[in-house]
């Protein structure tokens, strides 16, 4: 019971309670993806392999349907993310906030995708992840990199008519619990 | 017999038996206090060293016993009468007479290879069964993969051509949206026919389609070279009238590989992607079963009892057609193990249905060994010599879960890697036609693979067969000593193996059936005999015999009270005598006895009661061996035959095998299914990977898989049998940054550098599956590999120690080891 009650009570407080949505974890290998999914959905920090095949996962708590797609990372495993495009709901994309020297790369695989034809509706959260390590980069540091300088707002309210596109950036430590909470309820409210 | 010490590794060298103990308690109910499996892990084809077997296969038929219960096979353990010219089986006691031409010659110094004392095995090449003729092989190219993928595949399988005998026979099949049979006696120019890949087709479909069913004169223009010359050693055949469709196949779909190379090579060369047009939100069409099902037929039209395999490559899931384990539009997801575990996914159910239906149709035959319990132990018809491999290559799942069957009751081969280019693809393939080395007698240079294997388990009286674990579909034996208590596939005593090499063991679990109301006699022994029959790569019939002999051993009158109140070996109670069971236990067979039965648990039941019954198991097994005083867990001591035990069950419950989190359902079943067919060592490093650890302070040592052994001027090698790794420490990866090892005065370090990746290649070379080779550095991306295997002693929560944080919250082995001592010693 105590899992069960965990979950709801995660889930709801990150925004993601009744709603139904496909999510894909999306970033350079060792960005901390699959982390982040076993802490969703164990609470739990657990060391893991490199991701060879895609994981799906659940987090179902009363109404909520979540359903996660955690590709892996590395170069080739990259020309896969393309077949999970379809009828997304929303990217969580990682960036590893204290490896600067893949900054650039980071930022290459992110422009793909900002760009890509089948995901320009699609809401993405940005994720720097690490910050417990004191050298990790800070906002500023890792949005100049990333060249996202220019972001949606972490406190404007969502407007599909707008016409902007729905992107931010949060600051995180997945090994301590920290900050992918607001990340998450930011990109709650897009995901309809 | 009641050997105090035993030696577990001369058993393996010697018989190519693990057992997890040596020395059996003799009654049911203190069998069950044992905990552990009794049980054997037997490798049937293990090249065994001429000291122990004879160096050639024996030219005869094997002498049986002649009840018609038993025909156990004439071994060295026989009581053998020189005078009366008599033997007694060991395991029915039936005395039997020598054959007229044994009677003539024996005497005490004039043995029969057979009954020579330490030739435990023997290996009968039966002279009564006809030659079956050289091996084929069917290649089914999956053309709906990356066109350079496929370039890297047509390369490999043009590589392989040069490694069969010359007088094997191939075929090509390749698939996408179509099945397309290439017809390879037909020069100059390539010819395919092609078959809808939407539908099954048994073996009288495929003749019809490919035009060599029985009687149709209109046949004639179809098949067959039609003006062109005939190939060179092949006969012209347009006098045919009635051919039979089996020999139709042979000329034109199936040949040897000395006249069709070229022809297949070049067919190869010109591979185009699967033509049809595929939508953005579609997958591509791919009939992967039913290119099984025409490959299959193929075989059985042409070659019913020949040794065969057939060969998918496959480079993503089955879209189309029986087998279809996705639909082809995008927005339906591949299964995931929360979908499987709720019955939620549709396509799932039928596709194993149809791959296992393909199985069924390879193995079944005569039909299951019905109303021969006499003589011929494992019936030849009764099995396929068809076997079904699979190499996945793709960066998603491809359905290796509902293939799985295929292959693993054909006995087949499975490799799952990312890409045709890995070595780990390529190489393996090429392991696959390994030969024996050319200096064995009679063997050299033969292919190792077997086909056909059937293997059957006598046992003396006193207890029976449980059941079997491995590459086995059971022959529904029912012989008198099939117990009712069943272990993995049981209610029988023979198994199917299909396809076979020295690698492939099986395991085996007994159900000691001795009521023990009174002890057995003193120097009572216990006799096992494994009966593997098998049609070797020369196309002739072997069958090897292998006979075990054990002690066992009465519990003293007093121990029956012992389970409910454990007085173990410490302080006052030191004046025990030792138990001869407790020590002939094998740890390392145990640990993957107990393994394979929790795989095979995971088949049908849930993951999570799965690791709490190895727990319990654990636990059971901990009070009932160790020494302790109730009650006090300080007190917990285990002796060096079990103290390995908790480590390897604590490495059992982190690994791919129990843990589902970050596998995919195909990875989970590739790594279960490759568990299940490997030999006591490397299965224990599946479970438990070995470290060795290198520095400038002396030679490679071996290390504790623990995160302490993590040092910055330290390499590491991690060998978790799927993967090697070379792990750099820090200050090791900051020196060859610096290029430090490239300076004369620098040797050492170099040398050290070079080390690992020399022992790395030494451990690659003798594997198959070859495993992926990983060289990293300490804090980067791909030194989770090793990090995600040590046991977590050091962690981002714990301050201070030695070696490296992990990131984790999971328990150390310290943790698990002091809730077992607590647990285990509660009275």
């Amino acid at each position: 019971m105590f899992l069960v009650n965990w979950f709801y009570d995660t889930l709801a407080s990150l925004g993601l309670y009744h709603k139904n949505a496909k999510i894909l974890f999306l970033g350079l290998d060792n960005a901390g993806k699959t982390t982040l999914l076993h802490m969703l959905k164990e609470n739990r920090v657990q060391a893991h392999v490199p991701t060879l095949h895609p994981n799906t996962d659940e987090l179902i708590v009363g109404q909520l349907k979540l359903k996660t797609f955690d590709l892996g990372g590395h170069e080739t495993a990259r020309r896969l993310w393309q077949d999970y495009f379809t009828t997304v709901d929303g990217v969580v994309y990682l960036v590893d906030a204290i490896d600067r020297g893949r900054f650039p790369e980071a930022k290459k695989e992110l422009d793909a995708l900002l760009t890509s034809d089948e995901l320009t509706d699609v809401p993405f959260l940005v994720l720097g992840n690490k910050i417990d390590m004191p050298s990790a980069a800070s906002e500023e540091e890792l949005k100049y990199a990333l060249g996202l300088l220019d972001t949606y707002g972490k406190d404007t309210r969502p407007d599909k008519d707008s016409g902007v596109r729905p992107i931010e950036v949060y600051m995180c430590s997945v090994v301590r619990r920290m900050g992918y909470k607001d990340g998450f309820q930011w990109l709650s409210q897009f995901l309809s | 017999m009641q050997e105090q010490h035993w030696d577990v590794t001369y058993t393996e060298e010697t018989a190519g038996t693990r057992l997890s103990f040596h020395c059996w308690p003799s009654s049911r109910l203190e069998a069950t206090r044992c905990v552990a499996p009794i049980g054997a892990l037997y490798t049937p084809l293990k090249k065994l060293p001429p000291t122990s077997s004879p160096p050639t296969a024996l030219q005869y038929d094997p002498i049986r016993c002649s009840t018609a219960t038993c025909h156990a096979v004439l071994n060295p353990y026989c009581q053998v009468d020189f005078r009366t010219k008599l033997w007694v089986c060991p395991f029915c006691l039936t005395r039997n007479h020598f054959p007229p031409h044994y009677a003539e010659n024996i005497s005490e110094t004039n043995l029969p290879a057979e009954l020579i004392p330490q030739f435990v095995s023997c290996e009968y090449e039966l002279p009564s069964v006809p030659v079956a003729g050289p091996p084929a092989f069917v290649f089914c190219v999956d053309t709906c993969v990356h066109v350079e993928e496929l370039t890297e595949l047509a390369d490999s399988i043009q590589q392989v051509l040069n490694l069969l005998p010359e007088d094997s026979l191939v075929g090509l099949i390749t698939f996408g949206t179509n099945v397309q049979v290439h017809e390879l006696g037909f020069e100059g120019l390539p010819k395919a026919y092609v078959i809808r890949g939407n539908k099954e087709y048994g073996p009288a479909k495929v003749g019809q389609l490919l035009g060599c069913a029985p009687p149709s004169p209109k046949q004639q223009s179809a098949g067959g070279p039609k003006g062109a010359p005939p190939p060179p050693g092949q006969m012209p055949h347009h006098q045919q009238t009635y051919e039979a469709p089996g020999s139709k196949v042979l000329k034109r779909f199936l040949l040897p590989v000395s006249e069709c190379s070229l022809t297949l090579e070049s067919i190869l060369d010109d591979l185009r992607k699967d033509p049809w047009p595929v939508p953005s939100d579609k997958r591509v069409a791919r009939c992967t079963g039913c290119a099984l099902s025409v490959a299959t037929s193929l075989l059985d039209l042409a070659l019913p009892r020949r040794g065969a395999r057939v060969m998918m490559f496959v480079g993503g899931p089955c879209t189309s057609g029986p087998g279809a384990i996705v639909s082809r539009l995008r927005s339906d997801d591949l299964r995931s193990h929360a979908d499987l575990a709720r019955n939620a996914e549709p396509l799932h159910k039928p596709a194993c249905e149809f791959y296992a239906s393909l199985a069924k149709r390879h193995t079944v035959g005569s039909g299951p060994g019905k109303g021969s319990s006499t003589a011929a132990a494992a019936n030849a018809s009764a099995t396929s010599c068809h076997v079904v491999d699979v190499f996945a290559c793709s960066l998603d799942q491809v359905g290796v879960l509902e293939m799985g069957e295929l292959v693993e009751a054909t006995g087949g081969l499975m490799v799952l890697g990312d890409s045709f280019g890995q070595s780990v693809f390529k190489e393996s393939l090429r392991r696959v036609f390994q030969t024996f080395e050319e200096d064995i007698p009679e063997d050299g240079g033969k292919m190792q693979m077997a086909f056909g294997a059937t293997l059957e388990v006598l046992t003396s009286r006193e207890f029976k067969v449980s059941g079997a674990i491995g590459p086995v579909t059971s022959l529904g034996k029912k012989g008198p000593n099939v117990s009712d208590l069943e272990v993995g596939r049981g209610g029988t005593n023979a198994w199917s193996l299909g396809g076979i090499d020295p690698s492939t063991t099986i395991a085996v679990y007994f159900d000691i059936t001795n009521p023990g109301t009174s002890p057995l006699p003193e120097g009572k022994r216990r006799f096992i005999q494994f009966l593997t029959r098998y049609q070797h790569a020369n196309g002739r019939t072997r069958l090897r015999t292998t006979t075990l002999c054990g002690p066992w051993h009465n519990p003293p009158p007093g121990e029956d009270k012992k389970g409910a109140q454990p007085q173990h070996g410490m302080g006052g109670y030191g004046m025990e005598p030792p138990n001869p069971v407790k020590m002939s236990f094998d740890q390392e067979a145990a640990a993957v006895l107990l393994a394979r039965v929790a795989v095979h648990r995971t088949e049908t039941e849930d993951v999570a009661d799965v690791l709490r019954w190895v727990d319990r198991s654990l636990i059971r097994l901990a009070s009932k061996f160790a020494d302790y005083v109730p009650d006090d867990p300080s007190s917990f001591r285990l002796s060096p035959e079990f103290s390995l035990f908790p480590q390897f069950i604590f490495h059992l419950r982190r690994s791919q095998f129990l843990q589902l989190f970050n596998s995919s359902p195909d990875e989970a079943a590739y790594y279960r299914c490759i568990l299940c067919r490997e030999n006591t060592t490397n299965s224990l490093v599946m479970i438990q990977p070995t470290l060795l650890s290198y520095s400038f302070n002396g030679p490679p040592q071996p290390a504790l898989l623990d995160s302490q052994s993590v040092r910055p001027d330290t390499i590491l090698l991690l060998d978790t049998f799927f993967h090697v790794v070379v792990f750099h420490g820090e200050t090791c990866a900051a020196w060859r940054e610096q290029r430090y090892h490239e300076q004369e005065e620098h040797v050492a370090f170099r040398n050290l550098l070079e080390a690992p990746q020399a022992d790395a290649q030494m451990i690659m070379d003798n594997r198959f599956p070859v495993p992926r080779y990983i060289v990293c550095d300490q804090h980067k991306s791909e030194a989770r590999f090793l990090m995600a295997k040590l046991n977590p002693s050091t962690t981002h929560n714990s301050e201070g120690g030695g070696g490296a944080q992990v990131f984790t919250d999971d328990v150390s082995l310290r943790v698990f080891m002091e809730h077992l001592m607590k647990l285990s010693v509660q009275s």
